[in-house]
């Protein structure tokens, strides 16, 4: 019971302790008015009984009294009509009369008897009885003949017949004690225990004499409180008021309610406890279950999966399984969120996080005697795959890559990167593995020629391979030098691999320090433009210069273009780049005679951003050169891409007057879809022809076919490459209008370009 | 005294008897009587004797049967007034038996049960009242007033008696009724009669009777 208490008292926060403990202070309540106003009642109820037992009880007192009355009337009755007996009084047979009345007396068992004359003289059956003959006949006359008279000066109840002989002569009077003795006989007959005496008015306690009679009121006596009641008895004597007074102890009547009182509060308190014990189990049919998913939400919070068991009430039950359905639904989302966050959607593959989280494990374990291969591969020109046959081809291709990765090497762990490139991490390969096997074996997979959606496709891939733990001890440096690898491949030109080598490591640090060098030299103006003269086959003379840009570094001297230009675009300074090649070129061309025009390249990288136009025109404006001499050169990659934003630009060029020429034609994508939709003023053809024109028949007819097409498509032909006068003939017999080269000058300074400039008739009388 | 006033009642009436003419226009001589009690309820059944006035020699006879029957348990008449000296008769008329007694001074006796139609008789030779009862019939009573004078007479329901052959004059007079109070149940006194004037006698009866 006390350990029960205590932890009522401990639980008296929690959901369970509050039911159980409001249950329990309800029942209390509920239990404890019940019994006190069940017990005022009880205790009303028992006092009124006991009051009305009272009453009633005085009622059959009464009644008692009134029955011995008339039976000693009765007896008296036949003696008072007996023939002989009046005849003895009649006569005045004094000692008959008396012998009747004694036998009378003992019949009855009287007090006493004695006939009592008119005038009130007393014929007694002894002699020396006190009785006042007189006020009884007074009594009788007025029709009382039964009732209380005085008999030797105490009370007595007394019943009077008439004598008559035939008239009234005198009243026949039996009379017998109403004592204590007498009265408790009385009370036995009554239902209840209740004392009781006669005693006359004037002799009555004050208390009682306050008493109306008949009713019924409580006094406080030596012995505890009693009901007592006070009522009148019948005189049959002038000048006396009999009373009868009863007295009912209260503890006696209340004696039975009291035991019905300790029996109401027994079932009260049997019923607080059960109805305790039942809040309690209630209470804990709540709390438990709570208490469980309480812990089991917990313990899920924490990580762990936890369910609940599936019990007790259907409220409960379906709390539950609903609790267990949310831990399902979550470890499901959970999964499908873990699995997206770490494969690629369109493959199915690993993706970049999970291939290193996985890579950095195999690091962690790599030893020389338990190395790790690991591969960067990378789809050759994706883009323009993507561009020409469109990205669900491109997608398609990709899926290949992928499946053809997992189908060859199962052991291996196969990544999409994103975009086109897949990683491959080959894990604990011993030391007499052949690792240019596996590279042999990648190279063979991928190079190859593919059906998919029923088109043959030749899948060039480029890939570096790195080894741990001999290229790099951890998993960053060795995607490093796998990256490097690639980078080195994809330079060696497409469709090939390489393994990491520390020269490619030193290579990748040169560029490094190139592009911190370049940001500096952009800073700084370092840079130089020379000119190479651009020459009119058929108006004999120089027309313009092709703006080449010079790098003349501080330290490692003069560095070419196709050093720095990859890098410039790789990093974006191209177009800053642009931009000052722009400027300078049209600063300088001003200074020219007007019919001397200026090119410039133009990278790709510049024509994807969004200021090239503006550079344009802020560049015409400040140097006042006219439109027209501008010329913007661009190379076929610039239409690997968005094709029709690239000719919008073109043409909001063109709409200036400046002219936009096509660079090494002939290398690259060259489609003469382009050469339609965009009509350019110029095609530049590649030196790789004009070379080529020394042994090569087909050159001559490739840059005869171009200038066929030019002239029909209204475009000039200029011929990069011309080293020597054979070419410029040939090319002129070819059709072509204008050469760039050697055979006319090598690139200049500015200073140079004007001199060569001023110089120009003369050359011209000599060539 | 009592002589000289019934001597002198006497010479008047001579003289009255002897001179018709003078008298004729007033009525017969005759005393009326009413008693009433202390409440001025009238009496009945109450016996009015006078006594015979000096001289007198009128027989004692009344004009009634000397004769106390029973009927429905009752004594008819309830009061009987007879001459001293005369027998009556118990006639039973109903059609159980009875058994008349007295226990009263003047006569003591006891007639055993007789039935229907049976007469017992029973001489009274000493006056005063004699009170009956019937021996199995307790409620029933009868009175017999044994008189030694022809001037008695018992009261109607109003209370009222007329008793013949006295004129004016002082009276000695017992009153009787079984309810009276006083010794015997009798009240006496004297009573100055004025011929056609009705006297009226107050009487106190018993407490209980008069209840």
């Amino acid at each position: 019971m006390k350990g029960w208490l205590r932890r009522l008292a401990v639980r008296s926060r929690t959901l369970g302790g509050r039911i159980a403990l409001l249950f329990i202070a309800l029942l209390a309540l509920v239990m404890t008015t019940i019994m006190v106003v069940a017990g005022s009642g009880i205790g009303l109820f028992a006092h009124q009984a006991a009051g009305r037992d009272l009453a009633s009880n005085a009622r059959v007192f009464e009644r008692i009294l009134s029955d011995r009355e008339s039976q000693m009337a009765q007896a008296a009755g036949v003696v008072a009509r007996d023939f002989g007996f009046r005849e003895a009084l009649a006569t005045g047979d004094r000692a008959t009369v008396a012998s009747a009345l004694v036998s009378l007396r003992e019949r009855t068992q009287a007090q006493e008897v004695a006939v009592i004359e008119l005038d009130g003289r007393l014929i007694p059956s002894a002699e020396g009885r006190q009785i006042d003959g007189a006020a009884i006949v007074a009594s009788l006359n007025e029709g009382r003949d039964t009732g209380v008279v005085r008999l030797d000066g105490t009370l007595a109840m007394a019943a009077a017949v008439p004598v008559e002989l035939p008239d009234l002569i005198g009243w026949l009077v039996v009379i017998k004690p109403l004592g204590p003795q007498e009265i408790a006989e009385l009370a036995r007959l009554s239902a209840v225990q209740v004392q009781g005496r006669v005693v006359e008015r004037a002799r009555l306690d004050p208390a009682l004499a306050g008493l109306a009679l008949g009713e019924v009121g409580e006094l406080e006596t030596a012995d505890g409180a009693v009901l007592t009641q006070v009522s009148a008895l019948q005189p049959m004597q002038a000048g006396i008021e009999p009373r009868l007074v009863l007295v009912y102890p209260l503890a006696l009547a209340m004696q039975g309610f009291s035991k019905l009182q300790w029996l109401l509060a027994l079932i009260g308190l049997g019923g607080a406890v059960a109805g305790a014990w039942l809040g309690l189990r209630i209470a804990q049919d709540i709390s438990r279950p709570l208490g469980s998913l309480a812990q089991a939400v917990r313990q899920y919070g924490a990580g762990t999966v936890a369910k609940v068991p599936v019990a007790g009430a259907s409220e409960l039950r379906s709390l539950a399984r609903s609790f267990n359905g949310m831990v399902n639904a979550v470890e499901e989302r959970e999964r499908q969120i873990t699995h997206a966050s770490l494969h690629d959607s369109l493959t199915g593959l690993p993706n970049r996080r999970f291939f290193i989280e996985k890579l950095d494990r195999a690091v962690a374990r790599q030893t020389a005697g338990n190395r790790n291969l690991i591969a960067f591969i990378d789809v050759d020109d994706f883009k323009a795959i993507n561009d020409t046959l469109g990205h669900p081809m491109g997608d398609a291709l990709l899926r290949h890559v992928a499946r053809v990765l997992q189908e060859r090497f199962p052991e291996a762990m196969v990544a999409r990167f994103g975009g086109d490139e897949f990683g491959l991490l080959l894990p604990g390969l011993e030391p007499d593995a052949d690792c240019a096997n596996v590279a042999r074996s990648i190279d063979a997979a991928l190079n190859n020629d593919v059906l998919i959606d029923g088109r043959q496709l030749a899948l060039s891939c480029s890939f570096g391979i790195a080894v741990g733990p001999q290229d790099a001890v951890d998993s960053d440096n060795l995607l490093k030098c796998a990256d490097l690898a690639l980078y080195r491949a994809k330079n060696d030109g497409k469709g090939t691999f390489h393994f990491f080598e520390p020269a490619l490591d030193e290579e990748a640090s040169r560029r490094r320090h190139l592009e911190i060098d370049l940001r500096r030299a952009i800073r700084d103006g370092e840079f130089e433009l020379y000119f190479q003269p651009l020459y009119s086959l058929t108006e004999e003379r120089v027309k313009g210069f092709e703006a080449l840009i010079r790098w003349p570094h501080p330290q490692r001297g003069m560095i070419s273009p196709v050093d720095f230009i990859p890098i410039a675009e790789e990093s974006g300074l191209i177009v800053q780049l642009g931009e000052w090649v722009l400027r300078e070129a049209c600063h300088h061309a001003a200074t020219w005679p007007d019919n001397i025009s200026v090119a410039v390249n133009i990278s790709p990288r510049q024509l994807m951003g969004d200021g090239l136009q503006q550079c344009v025109v802020q560049a015409l404006a400040a140097t006042g050169l006219a439109p027209t001499r501008l010329e913007l050169e661009i190379t076929e990659s610039v239409f690997i891409g968005s094709i029709e934003r690239t000719l919008k630009l073109l043409h909001g060029l063109r709409s200036l007057g400046v002219r936009v020429a096509l660079d090494d034609f002939g290398t690259g994508y060259s489609s003469l879809s382009y050469l339609r939709s965009f009509p350019f003023d110029k095609l530049k053809i590649d030196q790789s022809f004009v070379r080529a024109l020394d042994d090569d028949a087909s050159a001559h007819a490739i840059v005869r076919a171009i200038t066929t097409l030019a002239d029909a498509l209204s475009m000039e032909t200029l011929a990069e490459g011309v080293e020597s006068a054979e070419h410029r003939e040939t090319l002129r017999q070819a059709g072509c209008q204008m050469i760039q080269g050697y055979l006319i000058s090598k690139p200049m300074t500015a200073a140079a370009a004007s001199a060569f400039i001023a110089s120009a008739p003369k050359r011209e009388v000599a060539a | 005294m009592t002589l000289r006033g019934n001597s002198r009642l006497a010479r008047l009436a001579a003289i009255l008897a002897f001179a018709p003419v003078l008298v004729s226009a007033a009525p017969p001589a005759e005393l009326s009587v009413q008693i009433v009690d202390k409440a001025g309820i009238p009496l009945r059944d109450a016996v009015i004797e006078i006594a015979r006035p000096a001289g007198d020699t009128r027989p004692v006879a009344f004009g009634w049967r000397n004769a106390m029957a029973q009927r429905d348990l009752a004594f008819i008449p309830g009061t009987l007034i007879v001459p001293q000296g005369s027998v009556v008769a118990f006639p039973n008329l109903d059609k159980v038996r009875h058994s008349i007694y007295s226990f009263s001074k003047p006569a003591r006796f006891k007639i055993d049960l007789y039935g229907r139609d049976q007469t017992r008789t029973q001489r009274f030779d000493i006056s005063g009242s004699v009170s009956l009862g019937c021996n199995i019939h307790d409620a029933m009573r009868g009175y017999i007033r044994v008189v030694s004078t022809p001037y008695a007479a018992k009261t109607d329901a109003g209370g009222n008696a007329q008793i013949p052959g006295l004129g004016r004059g002082s009276y000695s007079v017992v009153v009787w009724h079984p309810t009276l109070a006083g010794a015997g149940n009798e009240w006496r006194g004297q009573l100055s009669a004025v011929p056609g004037q009705r006297s009226r006698i107050v009487v106190s009866i018993q407490p209980r009777a008069a209840r």
